[in-house]
């Protein structure tokens, strides 16, 4: 699975939640916004972080080593 | 990030306070009493106090609520009664007997004289029965001792008689007979009984021998039971004395040390016969006085029922009249007092239901007159409403905490529900503790209804308070644990196998030169194979520490990009123009850029030292990167984003205050010219000029701007550099939770035996839950509190509003508790 992907993966995620609380959870147009802002929020917040620790380990520039006791 | 409030979408909830309006009320005085009543079960307007310079006492119903306040009086010392009582008031009664208050008031009058009544004859009982009660026991114990001294005295006589009737030996003395046989010379010996607090026993029977001099028999006597003072009616261990002494003046010494040390003396008499009819008659008065007393308390205790009963809907009804008087004072009176007039602040979507109340009370007090509803137009700045509900009041309340929104700006509490807790998560990354957490939270959400009915302690208060913050801080930790790869600190290889392989069969070279990368990049999270490697905290640093940045960047960069929608919405282009826009520049021409480079080395894997280039982008920007080249065209960049970011630091200082002078200067100019339309408006207007520009000062606005953007310039360094906690605070938690794992959870597994192993457990159990669970919550709570309240909120946020107090009963209930 690569970069692309899983973002892909991310952007489904995002697009199924925001529909599920549209359709769960319908309170007139300025809450569905509200709600809408969170999902996105949330989505960003820990796509970056997913994809932060995703490109960090892409091209390592240092690689385990094992403890010498093992 | 996710931003709105374009022209085009519909406004967002909790992004804008809700409009307000300044109303005028102008209210019949037949009908005030029920239209403020009814205004307080909407709880929609915040009255204005018309009447400040007046004192309480001038006050138009100052009379009703003195009134109010003495059956308030009245309400408590029932309510201590019951209390002490044992019996709790009973919830809401059922029986609607909606009394008015003048028969209330009658009604408290009666029931408080007759339980003072009760109080005081009961009281007066209870002190007679305890008497009696140490009477009787001075009684038996002094019997006693007059009964042994008598018999043993008798024994006395006797030796001494069979003594005399023997030989006359060398040593009986030759007196004794004489003073022996002669009755007339014996002396009288006087004695007082009584009771005396044992822990003061010591002390009495010390100070009777000096103040005596020695002349005193004292003789005591433990009761075993404590004893109830008549005096002060409580409980007291005592010893019951006698005390023999002979003259008039030792007596008289006596009885004051007796009164000194709060020893009840109690008449005896020496004669058995006496003794036994007065035990006897003391028996039968205290039983009679049982029976009396004992009558009294169920009559007490029925009369507090009754009470009871009632005691919350009376409660209520006086608290709500004291508010409805309170707010009726608020009001000014009409010249010709017919009517109030009122004043105070409505969200705009109450209109209706307010008028809907006045309307309801005209029509219920049977009054000939409307009342009127008036908007009014003011420049003053409204109250900050946001409509919250349980799951967004305790987010918002963390905003409010640092200072209530001004009317209308951009409220970050929006981002805050997401942000707070993802911040709180990256510090708290481990989803083992996560769970723990979800747990506790869950329990408090699914209890909810039955928790908020009742008193909790402090601490539980706020935990409870805070429950869906909790519950938010705890799914985002369970994410950011799987992203950390840790379960107490436990690495499971969840989404695929480690990247990571021997470079040989042999795996000889592990431990010098490490594992080699031979599959594709661990999917999701870190990868396994570091835990516990030589390597893994060089590279959880470096990993930590640039999504520290890179997390920082973005949130400040959403800060800004708020402030423009703030100056969007308020129209203020000066600000977009001269403030959104070389900040947005300065931020990122130096942050944003060390943000692509963190990626672009990321995505190339190469060498360069991100340091020394940041570092010499200031000192050198022309000197040749060489080896720390991480695109083409860097230097060129490099040069181009320093100069951006020197321009945009006067960009940001000096323009805005020139400005607003040349635009308070041109619309002194027009203030001159006539203005169109209504009186009232030209009014307004003319009020709105002298109010915004007779104050302008350009040395003021000049160093007003000085200190922003001084204060933006550092902020953007100190900031980013703030954003680093989040590395901190995440690899001391996950340090701490390995040592606990490893040197307790493993050690004392490594011991084979049970004992052992659950103490490790017990103690696992404990620092985990104390150190872990309660501490780091506390501290990574802490620190995304302030990441908000400061590295987030500076970027836009003014916080100089004040809140939203409407006028409401359901409010009444929590402020007097």
């Amino acid at each position: 699975m690569g970069f692309l992907v899983t973002t892909l993966i991310f952007l489904v995620v995002g697009i199924i939640a925001s529909l599920c609380v549209r359709i769960c959870c319908n309170r007139g147009p300025s809450a569905n916004l509200l709600h809408l802002t969170l999902i996105i929020t949330a989505t960003v917040c820990c796509w970056m972080m997913w994809a932060i620790v995703y490109l960090s380990q892409m091209k390592p520039l240092i690689v385990p080593i094992l403890n010498e006791t093992e | 990030m996710g931003e709105s409030g374009r022209g085009c979408c519909p406004p967002m909830d909790l992004m804008r306070s809700e409009p307000m309006q300044l109303v005028q009320l102008i209210i019949p005085i037949e009908s005030a009493h029920l239209a403020v009543s009814y205004l307080g079960d909407l709880g929609l307007i915040q009255f204005k106090d018309l009447n400040a310079e007046k004192s309480p006492f001038q006050r138009t119903y100052a009379i009703q609520i003195k009134r109010c306040g003495e059956m308030a009086r009245k309400l408590r010392f029932f309510r201590d009664q019951m209390s002490k009582a044992g019996l709790p008031p009973a919830a809401r009664s059922v029986t609607p007997s909606l009394t008015s208050l003048d028969d209330l008031e009658v009604k408290l009058g009666d029931l408080e004289a007759e339980l003072v009544e009760i109080n005081a004859n009961s009281e007066k009982l209870q002190r007679s029965y305890n008497e009696l009660v140490e009477y009787k026991l001075v009684l038996e114990k002094a019997g006693e001792f007059f009964y042994s001294a008598r018999s043993s005295a008798e024994a006395h006589q006797r030796e001494y008689a069979s003594n005399l009737s023997g030989e006359e030996s060398l040593e009986t003395p030759l007196l004794s007979e004489q003073a022996a046989m002669d009755p007339s010379k014996q002396v009288k010996l006087g004695f007082i009984t009584g009771l005396v607090p044992r822990d003061k026993s010591m002390a009495f029977e010390r100070i009777l021998f000096r103040a005596t001099r020695g002349n005193v028999l004292l003789k005591q006597a433990v009761v075993d039971e404590p004893v109830i003072d008549p005096v002060s009616g409580e409980k007291v261990e005592k010893n019951v004395f006698v005390v023999f002494f002979s003259g008039e003046r030792a007596k008289n010494k006596i009885l004051k040390i007796c009164e000194a040390f709060g020893a009840n003396r109690y008449a005896f008499n020496e004669d058995l016969g006496k003794q036994s009819q007065m035990i006897n008659e003391v028996s039968g008065r205290l039983s009679e006085l049982k029976t009396t007393i004992d009558a009294g308390l169920v009559h007490r205790g029925n009369l507090l029922q009754t009470i009871g009963e009632q005691f919350e809907q009376w409660n209520l009804l006086v608290r709500k009249e004291k508010a409805i008087y309170h707010t009726l004072n608020m009001l000014s009176i009409d010249v010709s007092k017919k009517c109030l007039v009122a004043e105070g602040w409505s969200p705009v979507f109450a209109t209706k239901q307010i008028q809907d109340a006045l309307h309801q009370a005209t029509h219920d007090s049977n009054s000939q007159v409307d009342a009127i509803f008036r908007v009014l137009h003011t420049r003053e700045m409204p109250p900050t409403y946001f409509q919250t509900n349980k799951f967004t009041s305790a987010f918002q309340e963390i905003v409010d905490a640092y200072g209530v929104a001004k009317y209308q700006e951009a409220n970050p509490g929006v981002y805050t529900i997401v942000t707070f807790p993802f911040l709180f998560a990256v510090m708290f990354g481990d989803w083992g503790h996560g769970i723990c957490l979800l747990l506790g939270t869950l329990y408090f959400i699914i209890r909810e209804k039955k928790l908020l009915s009742q008193k909790l302690g402090d601490i539980m208060e706020m935990t409870f308070g805070g429950r869906y913050v909790i519950m938010l801080m705890a799914l985002f930790s369970i994410y950011t644990g799987l992203i950390y790869n840790e379960f107490f600190s436990v690495p499971f290889e969840l989404f695929a196998r480690s990247a990571y392989v021997c470079r040989d069969p042999a795996c000889r070279d592990s431990t010098s030169v490490g594992l080699i990368k031979a599959r594709d990049t661990y999917p999701f999270g870190v990868d396994p194979a570091w835990h516990g490697t030589r390597s893994e905290l060089p590279f959880l640093n470096s990993l930590k520490m640039k999504m520290s940045i890179l997390l920082g960047v973005a949130q400040m960069n959403l800060g800004i990009i708020l402030s423009f929608f703030n100056a969007l919405f308020f129209k203020n282009s000066l600000n977009i123009w001269f403030q959104f826009i070389p900040q947005m520049i300065f931020l990122n021409s130096l942050f944003g850029y060390l943000s692509v480079l963190i990626i672009i080395k990321w995505c190339t894997g190469s060498q360069a030292d991100l340091y020394h280039v940041m570092i010499y982008m200031f000192l050198s920007p022309t000197d040749e990167l060489g080896e720390n080249q991480l695109f083409p065209g860097q230097k060129l960049t490099q040069i181009v984003l320093l100069l951006l970011a020197l321009v945009s630091v006067p960009w940001m200082l000096l323009p805005k205050p020139f400005l607003l002078k040349l635009q308070h200067s041109r619309h002194q100019g027009e203030s001159y010219a006539p203005l169109p339309g209504t009186d009232e408006s030209l009014q307004a207007e003319a009020n709105h000029d002298s109010h915004d520009h007779e104050e302008f000062e350009f040395s003021e606005v000049f160093v007003h701007q000085l200190i922003h953007t001084i204060e933006f310039v550092l902020g953007a360094v100190s900031n980013t550099a703030s954003y680093l906690r989040l590395w901190a605070l995440s690899l001391a938690h996950s340090e701490l939770s390995s040592v606990f794992y490893e040197k307790v959870l493993l050690l004392a597994w490594g011991f084979n035996n049970v004992i052992i192993l659950i103490i490790g457990i017990i103690v696992f159990i404990c620092a985990t839950v104390g150190v872990l669970l309660v501490m780091e919550t506390l501290s990574a709570f802490l620190h995304a509190l302030r990441l908000h309240w400061v590295e987030f909120q500076n970027k836009f946020y003014e916080g100089d509003g004040y809140k939203f107090y409407p006028f409401s009963f359901a409010l009444l209930d929590y402020e007097e508790e």
